[in-house]
């Protein structure tokens, strides 16, 4: 009965829509030269702004029509098309849905970070804007499409979009998520989050962070962006509009494009992955490319502090290298390296043009598109999130070559690669190749 | 974001699609906050803003993987400067006449020749007061540009404390120096300002730009004042969805519509602008 019924109730709606679809398509265009009469279908406010592409909308993906104010008087109609001519103050409205829509219904890891003490793993999801919160020892089965996250924090509440840089605060769990793009801001979530749960706390930061790492002992927070590139460190429980305690930034930095950062308290370094696209953008045709680098620093550097040294040139294999993390026991630091397919680790005190003493890559590996990575001193693993397969993996601590990860937690069908999107905010298109281009 | 790439979908492609090729890595030179993009038909080139590098990177129209561009503008003399908060990110492209057309510094339009390599002059700089050119609070104004009616049209944000809304300019393509636009759609009524450059759909005179309430709106070419837009795509309305980037399949009479901060690539039929 009920299928009946629902049977009978689509047809209606495939007849309306229909019949909507060929009145509004065969409504007539308003004349450039001339126009024509119709009827008034809207009162809107001015907009005295377009703003800044970068800013954020907003609004609940998951809400149909959630932005559009009570007033507006489209509320009124519903996925019709009402003529109107520019004479009487008004075009034509065209209400028709769209006849295709590319997207990636699956998560894309930007970042993970590892919670030893509760045994969690939390992964950023910069496709469908949230972490998902997973057990250390989950391994999703073969022939499974895809593990059950314990937690999943997302929503309109959260603020999480295009988060990226991850930490997990080692006594009470709290989850630290940095914004990549339209929120500017450092938000915290209590371990126990989950939902669609507002942070507890939030830190207005400058434009474009990528990492955030923590010193708990001096109790402070190190943030990159990257451009203007800079690392900004604040009082780690910060909040508001609170000024950083110092920032590290100036032509002598070496910082250009920064992105993964790693600290190690032990020796007192801080390192900053750098991609080398470099300008001052208060001086016009200063642009310039560099090779990508990491630089190294003292951990309390500020200013325009050179760096102690620069791991640079075409032997490190650097390529788009994103997050990284410290093995401070092994003296190693790991680096995400998206376009590699890999894990590369280099010695902390390397310097110059130098081959990473470690390098985790091949088919056996599974890492497509790697820029999230974590070390479990605890466990003696190392983390690695995909973005390019909506996956995790944990290797052992010491593993190099093409080896095969110890568990891998899945939240995409098995080989199934990612759409990779992140904020495609332009598009062209191909007409040779009949394609549509677009970038993140 | 942590990958810009540069992807390609097959014009018919849909949800959990993957791309045909995708054009990233260190060699191609890309970066974030590419708000920009051209394809040019004639000498099949892809031409994509360098936002934080204040540079135009030009790369074969098939290019794919880790593959560098074939040329790159970018030096003092080309006077390209991003802001702190968009950077280097607007730009068009006339196919027509091989022209790059830059936005920088808030108030200037460049114009390169698509030929232009290293560290070169403009052909030409629109600037002055008299041309209304401004920038947003943190970027640059936006640009488009119809080869067939020979117009160049720019989206410029009120002024600052002003409550007159957005305006588009438009002025002769080959405008240069100080000039005035040839005509100016301002008004409530006109709902200029929706964030996304114009493009012109040349057969029946129509600029399409995003424009208020989260819309993409069609005004005729010798439109002027204050009017309303002619057709209008209320794209959040319909999908929950705001737009950002637009472009136009002329051949198949569809418009492909982006969602920036929802990551989705919508494509509408609208035979009425083609």
């Amino acid at each position: 009965m009920r299928g009946r019924i629902d049977s009978r109730a689509l047809f209606a709606v495939a007849v309306t829509i229909a019949t909507f679809t060929v009145w509004s398509s065969s409504t007539r265009a308003p004349d450039v030269e001339t126009g024509y009469s119709g009827r008034l279908v809207s009162i809107q406010s001015l907009q005295t702004d377009f703003g800044d592409m970068c800013y954020a909308e907003r609004i609940d993906p998951f809400e149909r029509n959630a932005a559009v104010p009570a007033g507006n008087l489209f509320n009124a109609f519903d996925d019709t098309a009402h003529a109107a001519a520019q004479s009487t103050g008004n075009g034509v409205e065209i209400a028709r849905p769209p006849v295709r829509t590319i997207r990636d219904t699956y998560p894309i890891y930007s970042s993970i970070a590892v919670d030893t003490q509760f045994n969690e793993i939390a992964l950023q999801d910069t496709n469908l804007f949230g972490i998902k919160v997973f057990n250390r020892l989950e391994n999703t089965p073969a022939g499974v499409e895809a593990s059950k996250p314990t937690r999943v924090i997302e929503g309109r509440e959260t603020d999480l979009e295009y988060n990226n840089g991850l930490y997990i605060d080692p006594k009470n769990g709290d989850i630290y998520s940095v914004a990549s793009d339209t929120a500017d801001n450092l938000i915290v979530f209590p371990r126990s989050a989950s939902g669609n749960a507002p942070p507890s706390r939030q830190l207005k930061t400058p434009h474009r962070n990528f990492a955030t790492a923590v010193d708990e002992e001096k109790g402070e927070v190190f943030i990159t962006i990257q451009y203007p590139p800079k690392v900004v460190v604040y009082r780690k429980q910060a909040a508001g509009t609170e000024q950083p305690l110092r920032v590290l930034e100036g032509p002598r930095t070496g910082l250009s494009d920064a992105h993964g950062m790693a600290i190690d308290v032990q020796k007192k370094l801080l390192f900053v992955s750098n991609w080398g696209n470099s300008s001052d953008y208060q001086v016009a045709g200063s642009g310039q490319f560099h090779l990508p680098s990491i630089t190294v620093y003292p951990l309390d550097a500020k200013g325009d502090t050179p760096p102690l040294r620069t791991i640079q040139g075409p032997k490190t294999q650097l390529d788009w290298a994103a997050a990284m993390a410290i093995d401070p026991e092994a003296g190693y630091v790991f680096m995400a390296n998206d376009l590699g397919d890999s894990i590369i680790g280099f010695k902390e005190t390397d310097d110059g043009d130098v081959a990473p003493s470690r390098i985790i890559k091949g088919d056996k590996t599974g890492l497509k598109n790697p820029t999230g990575v974590a070390v479990d001193g605890k466990n003696k693993e190392l983390w690695v999130s995909s973005l390019g397969n909506s996956s995790a993996s944990a290797f052992p601590l010491s593993a190099n070559g093409d080896v095969a990860p110890v568990r891998t937690i899945r939240s995409a069908p098995a080989a199934r690669t990612s759409v990779k999107f992140g904020k495609p905010q332009a598009v062209a298109y191909d007409s040779k190749r009949e394609e549509y281009l677009v970038p993140n | 974001m942590n990958h810009p790439q540069i992807a390609a979908f097959a014009r018919l492609a849909k949800e959990n699609s993957l791309p045909t090729r995708a054009l990233e890595g260190q060699k191609t030179k890309i970066s974030r906050t590419m708000h920009a993009l051209a394809y040019d038909s004639v000498h099949d080139e892809i031409i994509v803003n360098s936002p934080l590098a204040q540079a135009i990177l030009i790369f074969r129209g098939g290019a794919n993987g880790e593959e560098p561009p074939v040329r790159v503008i970018q030096g003092p003399r080309t006077q390209i400067q991003g802001t702190d908060y968009d950077g280097n990110d607007q730009m068009a492209y006339d196919d027509v006449h091989g022209e790059i057309y830059i936005p920088v510094d808030r108030n200037k339009i460049l114009t390169f020749s698509r030929e232009a390599n290293g560290d070169v002059p403009p052909l030409r700089v629109l600037t002055g007061p008299d041309t209304g050119i401004r920038g947003s609070v943190r970027g640059h104004a936006r640009v488009g540009v119809d080869p067939v009616h020979n117009l160049l049209i720019v989206t410029s944000p009120a002024a600052p404390g002003s409550n007159a809304g957005a305006s588009m300019l438009i002025f002769d393509r080959t405008a240069n120096g100080n000039v005035k636009p040839k005509s100016i759609i301002n008004g409530p009524k006109t709902e200029v300002g929706g964030g996304s450059a114009a493009h012109a759909a040349t057969d029946k005179g129509f600029i399409i730009a995003g424009c208020g309430t989260a819309s993409v709106c069609a005004w005729g070419i010798n439109d002027k004042g204050n009017v309303p837009p002619r057709w209008k795509i209320p794209v959040q309305q319909i999908t929950g969805v705001a737009p950002s980037g637009i472009a136009l399949d002329p051949a198949h009479k569809e418009v492909i519509v982006t969602s920036g901060n929802r990551n989705r690539v919508m494509t509408f039929s609208w035979p009425e602008v083609f």
